[in-house]
């Protein structure tokens, strides 16, 4: 029953890993200065490396018309400095690791922060450690830069992912066997399930959540859980900076624009980047001209974005990432025992 | 064995420990059969009907209103108010269809239906909102008590219960699953207990039974379990006469489970509880009714199934 971690992979709420800790999400915070067109940059957590304020999102890379397109996404994002480059074992059946893997061969690889997630949805570690090797040869690649559990979405979820002979204990040895050089989680139910995976104590690098006006003022992660995070010293990654699918946009009670969306995902204090998809270079470019030379919102203009979208955030309709199981992967669908309808992969 | 009868609060009045769910009536194949349950249900002493406004667009209630003729006293009739957030006019208008298609003058029980969205206890306790035609179809005589019901999240509940009104029930769903899931049976039927409140169970078989088509748990177990919590009664969903018959057996042979009897049971079944697997109610967008997605503008079933 003893798990194979060791107790240094545990944040020690007295010891050096907090310490350590106590400056970075401080300076994370400062806004980058732009005073060039570049794409900012922001430290990752309690580590050195910095990665681009906009991250490409792997599952809509999936949805690109072809692998060429795809290919000319990427090359494009990172010409343009774009360093974070997200993923998930699961998605699209694999197309969208190796539609990127694809894109990163001829040297992109060593110019991004590559990032792909584990899919075992409670189930053993050792599957996760298989996931691991069939992700890395997709990506074309012999490590990731940043390794998660993917969807913490279930209430028992945590305690699935804690257990002995879990993915926690998988990743801290495929961390110390040096295939991947940092790890965290992802989910977009309910910011418990995150508090829960953090107060379990492992010392996760990263973790990523839904981050948008509407989150703001429902179940809010930003509200809740960022704080957390800055205080372990972890890299805070948004994603669904449109709540999804873009679908605030086709509906007559949001008149803000996607651009405002974007930018209020991105000022949040403490997020490190934003993850979105982009499925076209039309997308990629209009992400593009608002990430160059980016400076963040102020309160007063975040405070009245979140103002002219609270009539439609109180019960979720816009979130239903957190309200229904429509976002929620087949593969953990079925591990959890859920219906199936309107699962997409 | 006669049906055991559990008294309201402390009103006097006395209603059957099992109550016929009213959208379940709607599903069944013919008025006749609908009729043929009603009946025997009366004639072997149930008498807590249960239905709601918006169950099939008002054929539940109609159903039940035909069927109830020459025996609407025999009966404690509850129905629900589906303002989903609209105003206290709407709720009255809500009224009196109900009261028409249940041939009646009065309710026994009004509830307001369907708290399951985060925002809908500040809706109903908004200047104009339901919770005042609530106070004048009572002032009126129209209503003898009053709830509110949910089956998504126990912290819904507990917002409408803070407001402190005077709320005569409140109903949940309450299961061995339950009480290990988000659970109502921890979180809520102690508040209303120490409000005072009678609370109603519902969901005794997870909603459509899936528990039981999985073959985890019989439906004697479930149905029993839930009669045998500090409960006024559980609604049963009958969508058929055969598990009309079925459910009755369970009723007229009921003794409580004890203590260890039913944590036996949690405990059983706590490896399928965790993930609202049986619950979706809960976990999903499955259970939740056209009129409060469509009042919460969320898509309807068609497009948002889950």
């Amino acid at each position: 029953m003893t798990p194979e971690f060791s107790r240094r992979d545990f944040i020690d709420t007295t010891g050096t890993a907090i310490a350590a800790a106590s400056v970075a999400p401080l300076m994370a915070m400062v806004p980058a200065a732009a005073a060039t067109d570049e794409i900012p940059k922001r430290q990752f957590g309690r580590h050195p490396d910095k990665i681009s304020v906009l991250g490409l999102g792997g599952h809509h890379l999936g949805d690109a018309a072809t692998v060429g397109e795809a290919t000319n996404i990427v090359h494009e994002a990172i010409d343009a400095g774009v360093t974070f480059f997200d993923n998930a074992w699961e998605y699209n059946d694999h197309r969208s690791e190796e539609w990127l893997g694809a894109g990163l061969r001829g040297g992109y690889r060593d110019k991004v922060f590559l990032m792909t997630k584990v899919c075992t949805h409670g189930r053993d570690g050792s599957l996760g450690l298989q996931m691991l090797e069939e992700s890395l040869k997709r990506l074309g690649t012999d490590h990731l830069d940043l390794w998660q559990i993917h969807a913490i979405t279930y209430d028992n979820d945590p305690e699935l992912a804690y257990r002995p002979g879990g993915i926690i204990e998988a990743m801290a040895q495929a961390k110390r066997q040096g295939k991947v050089r940092y790890l965290g989680f992802t989910g977009h139910k309910d910011p418990r399930l995150h508090l829960e995976m953090l107060q379990r104590g492992f010392a996760f690098d990263s973790v990523q959540m839904p981050i948008n006006p509407f989150d703001a003022q429902f179940r809010s992660f930003q509200t809740h859980v960022v704080p957390e995070a800055l205080k372990r010293g972890m890299a805070v990654l948004g994603m669904k900076p449109f709540s999804g699918q873009g679908n605030p946009f086709h509906n007559a009670e949001i008149t803000a624009t996607p651009r405002d969306f974007l930018r209020y995902a991105m000022s949040v204090p403490g997020v490190t980047t934003t993850i979105t998809g982009m499925e076209s270079l039309a997308v990629l470019r209009q992400n593009l001209a608002i990430a160059r030379g980016f400076t963040p919102m102020n309160s007063d203009e975040m405070n009245a974005l979140q103002a002219a979208v609270a009539g439609s955030a109180g019960d979720g309709h816009m979130e239903i990432y957190k309200t229904s199981i429509a976002f929620d992967n087949v593969v953990t669908r079925e591990v959890h025992g859920m219906p199936l309808e309107g699962a997409h992969p | 064995m006669a049906i055991p009868t559990r008294q309201l609060g402390s009103s006097g009045v006395f209603v059957s420990a099992i109550g016929v769910g009213g959208s379940s009536l709607g599903d069944l194949g013919s008025n006749s059969e609908a009729q043929r349950i009603v009946h025997e249900a009366v004639d072997a002493g149930i008498t807590f009907f249960d239905n709601a406004w918006e169950y099939h667009d008002g054929m539940s209630e109609e159903r039940l209103g035909r069927a109830l003729v020459g025996r609407r006293d025999k009966v404690f009739l509850m129905t629900k108010v589906c303002t989903h957030g609209r105003n206290k006019q709407t709720g009255m208008a809500m009224l009196e269809d109900s009261l028409r298609r249940l041939q009646t003058d009065h309710l026994d029980l009004w509830q307001i239906h369907e708290c399951i969205y985060d925002n809908d206890p500040a809706l109903h306790f908004a200047p104009d909102g339901v919770i005042e035609a609530v106070d004048a179809a009572k002032k009126q005589g129209k209503v003898r008590f009053v709830g509110f019901t949910g089956h998504k999240d126990p912290a819904i509940h507990l917002d409408m219960l803070v407001h402190d009104y005077p709320f005569d029930t409140v109903q949940m769903p309450l299961n061995p699953f339950d009480a290990n899931y988000r659970s109502f049976q921890h979180n809520v039927l102690p508040e209303a207990r120490k409000r005072g409140i009678s609370v109603i169970g519902m969901k005794s078989m997870g909603g459509g039974g899936e528990a039981i088509k999985a073959g985890v748990i019989t439906p004697q177990e479930a149905l029993r379990y839930a009669m045998s919590l500090p409960v006024l009664t559980t609604v049963s969903g009958m969508d058929s006469y055969d598990v009309f018959k079925q459910n009755l057996a369970v009723a007229q042979a009921f003794t409580p489970l004890s203590a260890p009897e039913m944590t036996a049971l949690e405990t059983r079944l706590k490896g399928y509880a965790g993930d609202g697997r049986f619950e979706l109610y809960k976990s999903t967008k499955v259970y939740d009714a056209a009129v409060g997605r469509r009042m919460h503008k969320f898509p309807p079933s068609t497009e948002l199934p889950a």
